[in-house]
């Protein structure tokens, strides 16, 4: 034995060496690919949390470097004098965001795909429509419709005759309900395809044995969807514990304080850049991410009991809902006017008028085009607009492809499992700011010239939607039952070609629903665009925020309609593609 | 600021007259920096100004000039801090040309910026230039109170800070948390103008006022207040309810003396690539034809011979007091008046 294993250690030996790579790769190659992976991941997401790390544990000098090792900015965050209450707002609204945006995307993915209700491409448009709205506008939107000098106020007082207005949006509800509709479109299409690959044969055993509709769906369909439906809760959860513009726009003047507004504000109101505090935050809430992981986990082990796609006739037959299907149909349409046409409509008022102002009839005369001319005559929107689209694509491309080996592996529990779903989740909790610094000082650091070009803003894109693409993957494995891998096994596949040739089509539709959403939210990032475009690489998100700092509301109103309406139609497009090629986003 | 920049005829005869006289204007720099500067070619310009309405008509004429082209970045001042005093660090500075409206000491302290010569800034009042050269001012700002002018009517407008103190506007007033164009700023200006004792006096009673954050631009603001939603902002750019009120909006200013007079600055950076081109970039804005581009686009312009296209928005022209918040005052006041801000008002 001993003269083995000397013998092994000299050099003469590497054939042997090879050939034990080679048995190992043949044996479990998904081994060596999680490995190869994880080392990508951790060069992607490693030193910006260092830069993290490090950043909130020193001072910075006035010269901008770091100095001094301090737990200073720790101890300011706990000694914040009203920590319990912001953080008791900060859970309220992060649950409540995400239960407005599960309830909404979820009634409509699982009347689109399982229910044989009419107008269903109200719901899939709806969710490309809000994807495609600037971020900032969408708030604004809601801002206005729902504002003391808003339609629905204003009509409220017709009706009434009072003069108070009804609705009151700067408060608790109304940052819930803005914030939950924006992660609705998330929310939709990734439990569209959770609930497409639900299998039929349960529900339809439900129903033989005497359940109705509505049982059904709570005792089978989300039951079956329970560790989707989870992943998806805890992601808007950290969202919104992170989110920082709705709580600010909407919450701030009313004083309704969450631990976002309670940092930035304060980063905001220094004259130095000082990140340390936002820093230290985040390192408290990757702590905290780090913790709820782990729980998830415990319920992902056993999602064998979930997994419905198996090899006998998997796809899933629709519910006929009889009369109740114009309800359904209803439920779709309503939806798509308060998600869409609403704020859409808000904005072409506001759009079409020479100054800001509520709906009146006085406004009807004064309509004017004049914003949209000025939107179309403004310079630098075509290289603007060619780089964004650029930049989204790379970023959707990468991204996608990354996450889907990390969703498999990280799904059915492969060795290193629980390290690149750390890794993959980690960047959730950045602060646009932050990682946009680092990445800004490591690519400086770096001797490859790429600083300041788009493919800085492409890596660093990657690193932030990441953790999107890869719960994307993940839900769509979760429900692919073992046996189609194993009957794969059975005729002698790699793990590797078993995720190639198995695992990979069947979650298609999942990667290009993810595929989807990333795009469009990479065409609207405007936190790292403004510290890491270059001269050469501007984006439309920041030529939009400049009017949202110093532009009449009615220009940026236009010119955000222009855009929205150009990447309506990409993303439509898009989705005809991808339906052509036989990846439905949407069931049929 | 203003928009004429949807106007291209204008800026086109405007960028025209302008090249007539440029020769005339640079004639104070040496002949041999301009020389250079055009074998250079190119400057790399980092500001906060906004680009389709000054930065695009400056580079433009500039370019016109000299056949020097114009390259720029626009980001908010801490943003382009962070960019130019990381770039400095990494020993890779990018820009040539800094701009911004607050944040001047990071700057300095960092090292990144340099001192430069650039002969237009000798026509400038001494509170609109750096006695030590690194910075020199390309336009200023007035800020002051801003009310809808159909919730407030004409009787009732208050005309000093005593009559903000007014309990009819209690709850009724708005203004954002940050900056020079927000509480600080106004905080700023009541205790540099007035002094620390009576100042703090004011601002105690001001707080029983119970004024509503807003997290939004000076400009969202205003809009905020011409759709009614509040009737009196405190701190918000003249100059934006002068291009509402040409449109219709129901909006108006109010010259509250002193009212605050704040400075966009700029600067040439340490290592710039393109140093003549640079120097001549920052004496071409604060030249003449450069002020008058800032004019005509419907920015106020330092130079205190150019007035505004509205000549009432500049103290000069509307014959009011304007309290110069210098870049010294800022990096020597900042953190005092954000202190007083989250005791007084948060």
């Amino acid at each position: 034995m001993a003269t083995v294993d000397i013998a092994s250690g000299l050099p003469g030996r590497a054939p042997g060496a090879a050939a034990w790579w080679w048995r190992a790769w043949r044996d479990d190659n998904s081994a060596i690919a999680a490995a190869l992976l994880a080392v990508v991941l951790a060069l992607l997401v490693l030193p910006p949390i260092g830069y993290l790390v490090y950043g909130s544990l020193h001072t910075t000098l006035p010269n901008g470097a770091a100095g001094a090792l301090t737990l200073d900015y720790f101890r300011t965050l706990l000694a914040e004098p009203q920590l319990a209450r912001s953080a008791l707002n900060s859970c309220i609204f992060a649950f409540g965001s995400a239960a407005v945006a599960i309830t909404f995307g979820g009634v409509q993915a699982w009347i689109v795909e399982r229910t044989n209700a009419p107008l269903k491409t109200f719901a899939v448009v709806g969710a490309f429509v809000s994807l495609a709205i600037p971020y900032i506008l969408y708030v604004v939107a809601w801002l206005f419709i729902l504002g003391p000098h808003g339609p629905l106020n204003d009509l409220a007082r017709l009706v009434t005759g009072s003069q108070r207005p009804l609705l009151d949006v700067e408060s608790m509800w109304g940052m819930i309900l803005v914030e939950g509709l924006l992660w609705t479109p998330l929310a939709f299409l990734m439990l569209c395809s959770t609930f497409r690959a639900a299998n039929a044969a349960f529900e339809e055993a439900a129903m033989t044995c005497g359940a109705d509709t509505l049982t059904t769906v709570r005792q089978i369909t989300l039951k079956l969807a329970t560790p989707a439906l989870l992943a998806l809760a805890l992601m808007v959860f950290i969202r919104g514990i992170e989110a920082f513009e709705v709580p600010a726009l909407v919450g701030l003047s009313k004083r309704i304080n969450v631990l976002t507004t309670e940092i930035y504000l304060s980063l905001k109101l220094q004259a130095r850049p000082d990140l340390g505090r936002a820093s230290a935050f985040a390192v408290v809430l990757l702590v905290a991410v780090s913790v709820l992981l782990y729980f998830y986990g415990r319920i992902a082990r056993s999602a064998s009991r979930y997994q419905t796609v198996t090899g006998k006739g998997f796809r899933p037959r629709q519910m006929d809902l009889g009369a109740g299907r114009w309800i359904a149909g209803a439920v779709v349409v309503i939806n798509f006017v308060i998600v869409v046409v609403l704020p859409v409509l808000g904005l072409l008022w506001t759009a079409l008028m020479p100054y800001n102002q509520g709906v009146s009839w006085r406004g009807f005369h004064l309509m004017t085009l004049a914003n949209f001319r000025t939107a179309l005559g403004s310079g630098g929107m075509i290289g603007a607009a060619e780089n964004t689209l650029l930049l989204a694509c790379a970023t959707a491309t990468v991204t996608v492809a990354l996450a889907a080996l990390t969703g498999w592996l990280v799904a059915r529990r492969r060795r290193g499992a629980w390290l690149l779903d750390q890794l993959a989740t980690m960047p959730l909790i950045f602060p646009g700011v932050v990682l946009a610094v680092a990445m800004m000082q490591i690519f400086l650091a770096l001797p490859v010239p790429i600083y300041g070009t788009i493919w800085m803003l492409m890596i660093a894109f990657t690193v932030r939607y990441l953790p999107y693409g890869a719960r994307y993957a993940f839900t769509g494995v979760l429900q692919i039952h073992r046996e189609l891998e194993e009957a794969a096994v059975a005729s002698g596949a790699s793990p590797l070609r078993q995720w190639g040739a198995v695992v990979l089509p069947l979650i298609a539709p999942a990667l290009a629903a993810g595929w989807l959403f990333i795009f469009l939210m990479a065409t609207r990032d405007l936190s790292m665009p403004v510290l890491l475009s270059g001269p050469r690489s501007q984006v439309v998100a920041v030529q939009l925020f400049d009017l949202w700092t110093n532009g009449q509301g009615t220009e940026l109103a236009a010119f955000g309609l222009l855009w929205t309406a150009v990447m309506t139609v990409l993303a439509v497009a898009a989705y005809v593609l991808a339906e052509r090629a036989g990846i439905s986003v949407q069931g049929d | 600021m203003r928009c004429r920049w949807h106007e291209p005829f204008r800026v086109a005869a405007l960028i025209a007259t302008s090249a007539f006289i440029s020769s005339a204007a640079a004639a104070g720099l040496d002949a041999a920096v301009i020389a250079k500067a055009k074998q250079e070619g190119q400057v790399l310009f980092y500001t906060n100004l906004i680009v389709n309405q000054v930065v695009r008509p400056l580079a433009a004429g500039f370019e016109k000039a000299y056949g020097i082209k114009v390259e720029f970045i626009r980001a908010d001042s801490q943003a382009t801090i962070l960019k130019v005093v990381n770039e400095f660090r990494a020993g890779k500075t990018q820009a040539d040309v800094w701009n911004l409206s607050s944040g001047l000491d990071s700057l300095t302290d960092a090292g990144a910026i340099a001192k430069f010569k650039a002969p237009s800034a000798d026509a400038y009042p001494p509170q609109y230039r750096d006695p030590n050269g690194t910075w020199v001012a390309t336009n200023v700002y007035v800020n002051t109170p801003g009310y809808n002018t159909d919730l407030v009517p004409a009787n009732v407008v208050p005309k000093t800070y005593q009559d903000l103190l007014d309990p009819r506007w209690k709850g009724k007033l708005v203004w954002k948390p940050n900056d020079i164009s927000g509480a600080t700023g106004f905080i700023g200006n009541i205790l540099t103008a007035w002094g620390e004792q009576k100042g703090m006096d004011y601002l105690r009673k001001l707080a029983a006022q119970d004024i509503n954050p807003v997290d939004a631009s000076a400009r969202a603001i205003v809009d905020r207040v011409i759709a009614g939603d509040f009737p009196i902002a405190l701190q918000i750019f003249n100059h934006h309810t002068v291009i509402s009120r040409e449109k219709g909006a129901p909006v108006s200013w109010i010259a509250m003396e002193p009212t605050t007079l704040s400075l966009q600055i700029a600067g040439v950076t340490t290592g710039a690539p393109h140093p003549n081109a640079a120097l001549l970039f920052v004496d071409y804005m604060i030249s003449p034809e450069g002020q008058r581009i800032f004019q005509q686009v419907g920015y106020l312009p330092a130079d205190p011979n150019v007035p505004a296209q509205v000549p009432a928005l500049k103290p000069e022209g509307g014959h009011f007091k304007g309290n110069v918040l210098s870049p010294e005052a800022l990096n020597a006041g900042l953190d005092h008046w954000t202190a007083v801000y989250k005791q007084l008002f948060h």
